[in-house]
């Protein structure tokens, strides 16, 4: 069977009217599996197959300006149209001209698990039967609904300046659905993570952690009214930091935009920095990361970046398109946080009265000022070793006012997204209840 | 995908020789997008997804094969895998060709997109953003984002041969000013199944972009706790989605996911509250003539005068619950399985006059502009995000803004507080989960609304 990527970049290269081009192709296989508590209801195979391709082209009104065009094409499509559309269409648009990547060392970063690659239906059907024999444990808590997809894809890109690179991904994806209580008192929780290998799932530990949870969440009284420390940990860490602000104020793209106001050398924060110094780094190479991998979808190589140093902000992550609109290194668009272990032991940052918030509704703080008011839908009160659990107050307050004042613990952890403390200890947050007992 | 449809009919004949249910859906979603900004201009595809999926039914489970593609050679594929995994032996009589009920459907409007140039598109929403970007000296940047989404499918069951084309049209149009190192915005968005008369801006509404930005710059956080609010319609809709929305999705019902499965002929609010959920809405954003499980398009009163009457169903839940079916059986794309999903859902109308509304207002909060969401079915809590709020003072709006307001509140309480309810229903667009994944086109509103609320 001929190669389409192969006929389309032949195709692409043998034309005179495109500046650049970038072809890839993905082929996924995927398994799911959907049950309730007692039975799979749903069991589904998947494939896709399919082509992107990007053209850049002078622009037919001004030959100093570019314009760029993506069309997609599946599986056994004809490429030739789909081509001269892209072509068309980017010819109609006006951009600064910039340069696609070219080849480079690529980074060797794990990111395919072979257990899920041998047997990916097996996978599913694996984690799924851990998953009810943990269920069928005495628990205050039962499981209602549980999701699994189970993901294995191949892409390989080639570009007009010579890239031709392949890499592959491993995805596991679940959601689980808890309840407790029963009639009018009872509750749920919805839990669901993704990650790039079966080993980096705890299934039985996540299952105590949600259940136990969700049993709190049964005898959870209201929110109180409060400011004070505020403790975060795990998963609400990574929750907080890819929220959307630091992302968008970090984006070359938002930079260009005009959206993001931060310039290299300037401080993250609008006052007095009290807590520990703010350090992070925007990065594809951590093994198993979400975002981890050799070449992202512009053929640029993984890369781990210094966003900001000790509060100072230093680069954008940009493209190749707004690295060079911006005069700024060529990064990457998207990546995986990671924060350097702080100085204090998790077990200090946990002493003295405070509140640990453990979810929200939805957290979503407004992407430039980082203003939030967002519903808790589990908080613990926590004085020595009295935890009471409360739900339905606002956690109020600025996402980055919050980091000016925050301290991490030495213990680091990795939650797909976010590598770096465990625990993160807010000075003073406020909390406002919202919600009738 | 219309090569492929002749075949079907034998596909589900041979799967329901061992099966008591079988079906195949052919679905494929693109579309184009266009943005246009101060320094950039972009046109694309939207993401591909065109595949074939085959379903059938053994031993209580649901199977099914998705492929990419419309070859014959992949469907053969998917359905003799499928046989091999099936239990011998159902012998059902496939049917006679006169029981099939074959019908095509296509949305239309004054100006389909199809008859317009992909240039005269972009010149279009060059136009907006030019007319948008002189207002103020302060604009930096603004933006306009068109997004045309092409939908086809033929669903072919026992009994069903069903075709449809459905193209959905949106323009979200931003403004982004700066002052003194301080960035603000705020945006309008506009779209329909139906043609591009969906998607005309007025210079009046442009202006009101720009001030509704403009005033960020002096918003003030709001002092927590309970607050007259009014809220404008895309608000309104959100209040019904998150609330008598996803809470009613009867796939939830059976696994005890929702509380409102306990309140079926039930008070669950004012009497003046009326929700419906409707994917024959004429125009509608997320309207559809039939789903992805093949049932045709007709709207669902969801709560009637204060009472909860009906939940939204799809194929399987209904069959569990022996609820009735209604056609909200819907599906990311080819690859997703279907769920309990909404279309157009909204508050229905009042009989107060918006002027009236804001006449009973001695001190309260206008909310206009919502920013997402969040449904808790099972306990019945609500998070509604807003980008800011306007104050009402003695009745009329004032300058001063808050932002952001979070909206939060428990479900019957909130729905029992309305004391108004406006004349004129107006919908958003947009998109929507099931949790956090599962997106499907979608739409919401209602009508102006006063109530008593949480904000925070």
């Amino acid at each position: 069977m001929a190669d389409p990527l192969k006929a389309i970049t032949d195709s692409l290269g043998g034309r005179r009217d495109l500046l650049g081009w970038t072809a890839v192709q993905r082929q996924l296989h995927g398994e799911q599996l959907f049950a309730d508590r007692n039975h799979v209801e749903v069991r589904r195979s998947v494939e896709t197959d399919n082509i992107a391709i990007d053209v850049l082209c002078a622009s037919d009104t001004d030959p100093s300006m570019c314009g760029a065009a993506r069309v997609m094409l599946n599986v056994g499509q004809e490429a030739a149209p789909a081509i001269e559309f892209a072509v068309r269409a980017a010819q109609r648009t006006r951009n600064p001209i910039y340069q696609l990547p070219g080849p480079a060392v690529l980074p060797d970063v794990p990111t395919v698990d072979p257990q899920i690659v041998a047997d990916p239906a097996a996978a599913v059907t694996g984690l799924h039967e851990r998953l009810m024999r943990s269920t069928a444990s005495p628990a205050d808590a039962r499981l209602t609904l549980a999701e699994w997809f189970v993901e294995h894809e191949q892409s390989h890109l080639v570009n007009s300046r010579g890239v031709d690179a392949r890499q592959a991904h491993t995805r596991l994806s679940l959601e689980w659905i808890v309840l407790a209580g029963q009639g009018e008192g009872r509750v749920d929780t919805t839990f669901d993570l993704d990650r790039r290998r079966l080993a980096d799932l705890d299934v039985e530990g996540e299952w105590d952690r949600v259940a136990r949870q969700t049993a709190d969440r049964e005898r959870a009284g209201p929110a109180p009214s409060y400011v004070g420390p505020v403790v975060l940990r795990g998963s609400a860490v990574e929750t907080f930091l890819n929220s959307g602000t630091i992302g968008t104020l970090t984006s070359g793209k938002s930079r260009f935009a005009r959206i993001s106001p931060w310039e290299p050398g300037m401080s993250v924060f609008r006052g007095e920095v009290l807590g520990d110094p703010l350090t992070m780094w925007a990065t594809r190479l951590i093994p198993y990361g979400d975002h981890a991998g050799a070449f992202d979808e512009e053929g640029l190589p993984g890369q781990r970046t210094l966003l900001i140093d000790k509060n100072i902000f230093q680069t954008y992550c940009a493209s190749a398109r707004y690295a060079t609109y911006l005069s700024v290194p060529a990064t990457g668009a998207s990546a995986d946080l990671e924060v350097p272990p702080g100085a204090t032991p998790q077990a200090e940052l946990l002493t003295g009265p405070h509140v640990e918030v453990v979810a929200w509704s939805w957290f979503s703080p407004q992407p430039t000022t980082g203003d939030f008011a967002s519903e808790i839908r589990l908080g613990y009160v926590v004085d020595g070793a009295d935890r009471r659990p409360f739900n339905g107050g606002l956690l109020v307050g600025n996402v980055l006012d919050a980091l000016a004042n925050v301290r991490w613990s030495s213990e680091t952890g990795f939650y797909g997204s976010y590598l770096g403390p465990t625990t993160a200890r807010f000075a003073s947050l406020k909390i406002t209840p919202s919600r009738d007992a | 995908m219309i090569d492929l449809r002749p075949e079907l009919g034998a596909a589900v004949a041979k799967l329901e020789q061992r099966s008591p249910y079988a079906a195949v859906l052919l679905s494929s979603r693109e579309g184009i997008s266009i943005e246009v900004e101060q320094q950039e201009e972009k046109i694309s595809q939207l993401p591909l997804s065109a595949g074939i999926v085959v379903t059938c039914q053994a031993n209580g489970i649901l199977m099914e094969r998705s492929l990419p593609g419309f070859e014959a050679g992949r469907l053969e594929q998917a359905v003799r895998a499928l046989h091999q995994e099936l239990p011998a032996a159902q012998n059902r009589t496939p049917a006679a060709d006169g029981d099939v009920a074959v019908r095509d459907f296509a949305t239309s409007g004054k100006l389909p997109a199809g008859d317009l140039r992909l240039e005269d598109k972009l010149e279009r929403c060059r136009d907006i953003q030019r007319r948008l970007a002189k207002i103020d000296p302060r604009v930096v940047n603004a933006r306009v984002g068109y997004v045309e989404q092409s939908e086809a499918s033929v669903f072919r069951s026992r009994s069903q041969d069903l075709a449809q084309e459905v193209v959905r049209l949106r323009l979200f149009v931003m403004a982004i000013l700066s002052q003194d190192g301080q960035v603000r915005y705020d945006w309008l968005g506009k779209g329909g199944t139906g043609g591009w008369e969906l998607l005309d801006y007025t210079d009046e509404e442009l202006q009101t972009i720009v001030e509704g930005a403009a005033r960020m710059f002096s918003a003030e956080r709001i002092e927590p706790g309970e607050h007259t609010v009014v809220t404008g319609p895309g608000v309104s809709g959100v209040l019904a989605h998150e609330s008598f929305g996803h809470g009613v999705e009867t796939d939830l019902f059976p696994k005890e996911r929702a509380r409102a499965f306990d309140y079926l002929g039930r008070k669950v609010g004012s009497p003046l509250v009326d929700i419906v959920d409707d994917p024959s809405l004429d125009g509608g954003y997320a309207s559809y003539f039939f789903d992805d499980e093949g049932m045709l398009s007709e709207p669902t009163t969801i709560v009637d005068k204060g009472i909860f009457r009906s939940g939204i169903s799809d194929w399987l839940s209904a069959r569990t619950l022996k609820l009735k079916r209604t056609a909200n059986g819907r599906r990311q794309d080819y690859t997703r399985k279907p769920y309990a999903r909404m279309s157009n859902t909204y508050f229905g109308p009042g009989a107060t006059s918006v002027e009236d509304l804001f006449a009973q207002v001695e001190r309260g909060v206008y909310l206009n502009r919502w920013v997402n969401g969040m449904e808790d079915p099972q306990g019945w809590g609500i998070q509604v995000t807003c980008h800011y709020g306007r104050e009402i003072l003695r009745g009329k709006l004032t300058d001063r803004v808050f932002s952001p307001v979070s909206l939060s509140g428990y479900v019957p309480q909130v729905l029992d507080t309305i004391r108004a309810v406006g004349p004129l229903v107006l919908m958003d667009q947009g998109t929507c989960g099931k949790g956090h994944k599962e997106y499907v086109p979608n739409s919401a509103g209602g009508p102006h609304l006063l109530l008593q609320v949480k904000l925070g």
